[in-house]
């Protein structure tokens, strides 16, 4: 049978409560109750999907701010905004040399809250990768990439590097100077690697210079290849913290 | 066949504290509210930025107009600097993967279990910490201010106060930057006249740089007595023609200055600290090392970012602040 009941409270608000949680409709979409009681904390934790990501109870130490300043948190919630507000950006946006630009500019003069989702798009992308380096530093300067947590240190050095890879191919979005210089600037140290250098410059830019093939190579990368690559490498980062027995804490 | 699973969740490496339960917390409400508060004040903090701060967005992109300076975003102006400094496949790609590598590399060889999970947990954590950063930024700035040649300003100008012809003596070329001794630099000594030096005119003297710039590389084909000397390698394929050295002569002066003493003073520079930091006493097992290795590369980091980011203007000339040229 399902989840036990709970008494209704006493006065009008434990009524209120009562209809709005333990209806039919609520139970199907939740299985429990309103979390109000230790049973249904737990269960709100281990039955649904988002949620689920944490454990169902943690070490007290690790909901102390000062232990994580919630640096990891943040940059996956910098990342869920980068999302929202990036889809929002491609409804207007075409990476065409001769559009893209016209496309940005347009943002700021013919779109409603445009220019809000631009900047916010913008500067939660240079907070990921602020927030990213320093969650790398409290992981390092707390020991927690000690065994059993190897691989998991791996893992975000990967998550750090596809980090600063989304900022990069964003980065010639815009197409104005700022973007196509900093692409070019970028893509020349590329190109200076032995043996291979040319070759994966040239497969970068679809050419020889930053132009048109090489906005839709990066823009199909930034829209999706990246951020599918970075959701399932979290995806990994997590159920390893979980697997890994929750956070590292002083044997 | 069978896997016992204690045999994998028991070997040294997968060690765990102890479950205390009277210790832990639920996750609803304790953690779940913690980081519904951080999400809200940072949304809000960004929402506001936003309104006040707008992205830039400069002129239509364009390659005939290259602005000067043309620098990387701000998190490749690191790797920008370096470009200065070094040859550009070991400042842009080799260096970095090599940061990359070792910075992976720090749980495979920091393997006790010991000390994790809290703030700074070995002794004299901090002060390595500290140290180390101090040691990164001093010697990065230096080594940046000398390979700009500023410290022959500085000499010169006090020089000058007493006497108004004075110039950096040509014994000290060599050291007016890293470049010059490729560039600045000119000596030679006597050689016999029976010994052949390579191709070219003997006139009885071996001159640097001018006489090192084409020291053939062994077994590159078209140098030595007769056996050693073949027709390029036709029967490989392409990619592999281009990583074997056929007709390669190496630059030596280049070599020296883009390659060698850029690794060698990446190289030695942490080994010195680590040296000194045991000298103290300080750094006692591998995680002291590593915090001190780890400190360092983020400082310099750090460093690099900031004078690339705020002290080069046109030209990548090293100037102030407020002398870089604003872009649009
Ligand atoms: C997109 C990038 C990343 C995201 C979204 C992310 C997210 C998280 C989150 C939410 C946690 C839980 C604890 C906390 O908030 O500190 C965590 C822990 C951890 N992260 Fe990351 N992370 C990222 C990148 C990295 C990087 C670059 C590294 C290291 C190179 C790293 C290594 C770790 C390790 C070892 C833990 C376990 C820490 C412990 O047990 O105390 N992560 N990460």
């Amino acid at each position: 049978m399902a989840v036990s009941e709970q008494p209704p409270g006493p006065g009008v608000a434990g009524w209120l409560s009562d209809k709005l949680f333990n209806n039919y409709i609520w139970r199907s979409i939740f299985r429990s109750g309103y979390p109000n009681t230790p049973r249904n904390q737990m269960l709100v934790v281990a039955t649904n999907v988002f949620l689920h990501l944490h454990p169902t109870r943690l070490h007290k130490t690790h909901v102390r701010i000062t232990h994580t300043y919630c640096l990891g948190g943040l940059t996956f919630f910098f990342f869920l905004v980068l999302t929202v507000t990036g889809v929002m950006l491609m409804f207007y946006y075409v990476p065409a040399a001769d559009r893209a630009f016209q496309d940005v500019a347009a943002l700021e003069t013919n779109i409603r809250f445009g220019m809000l989702m631009r900047n916010l798009h913008r500067w939660m992308a240079h907070g990921m990768v602020i927030s990213v380096f320093l969650h790398m530093m409290r992981v390092f300067y707390t020991g927690s990439y000690k065994p059993p947590r190897e691989f998991n240190w791996l893992v975000g050095v990967i998550l750090l590097t596809l980090t600063l890879a989304l900022s990069f191919t964003g980065y010639l979005l815009p197409w104005d100077q700022l973007s196509i210089w900093a692409v070019t600037v970028g893509m020349n140290m590329a190109g200076t690697v032995p043996v291979m250098g040319e070759q994966s410059r040239f497969i970068l830019l679809g050419g020889f210079e930053v132009g048109d093939a090489a906005l839709i190579r990066f823009y199909t990368l930034h829209v999706i290849g990246l951020p599918l690559l970075a959701a399932i490498f979290m995806a990994v980062h997590f159920w390893r913290i979980r697997r890994d027995g929750g956070l590292a804490r002083p044997l | 066949m069978a896997v016992d699973a204690r045999a994998v969740s028991s070997t040294p490496a997968a060690t765990r504290p102890r479950r205390e339960r009277d210790q832990e917390l639920l996750v609803w409400p304790d953690l779940v509210f913690i980081e519904f508060i951080a999400a809200t004040v940072f949304l809000l903090l960004f929402v506001i930025l936003s309104t006040l701060l707008d992205a830039p967005l400069l002129n239509q992109a364009n390659l005939d107009i290259t602005p000067n300076p043309s620098k990387a975003a701000w998190y490749l102006v690191a790797l920008q600097e370096l470009l200065l400094h070094m040859h550009p496949a070991l400042g842009g790609v080799i260096a970095p993967t090599f940061a990359l590598i070792i910075i992976g590399a720090f749980p495979y060889v920091d393997r006790s279990n010991e000390g994790q999970g809290a703030w700074f947990s070995t002794e004299n954590a901090i002060k390595i910490t500290l140290f180390s950063a101090a040691f990164a930024s001093i010697l990065t700035v230096a080594l940046i201010l000398y390979d700009q040649g500023r410290h022959v300003n500085v000499v010169t100008s006090i020089a000058q106060e007493f006497d108004k012809d004075w110039r950096w003596p040509g014994k000290l070329s060599a050291f007016q930057n890293v470049r010059a001794i490729q560039t600045g630099w000119e000596w030679s000594i006597p050689v016999p006249e029976s010994a052949q030096l390579g191709p070219g005119e003997h006139d009885g003297e071996l001159n640097w740089p001018d006489d090192f710039t084409h020291v053939p590389m062994p077994f590159n084909g078209t140098s030595g007595p007769d056996w050693m000397r073949w027709g390029p390698p036709s029967f490989l394929p392409g990619w592999l023609q281009a990583l074997y050295w056929y007709d390669l002569n190496m630059n030596t002066p280049a070599f020296v200055v883009e390659l060698f003493i850029p690794v060698a003073v990446m190289v030695t520079l942490p080994v010195i600290m680590i040296l000194m930091l045991m000298r103290l006493g300080w750094v006692k097992n591998i995680r002291d090392g590593s915090i001190g290795i780890f400190t360092g590369m983020m400082t310099v980091y750090f460093i690099l970012t900031i004078i690339g980011a705020g002290f080069r203007g046109a030209g990548q000339d090293l100037v102030l602040p407020w002398d870089v040229p604003h872009i649009d």
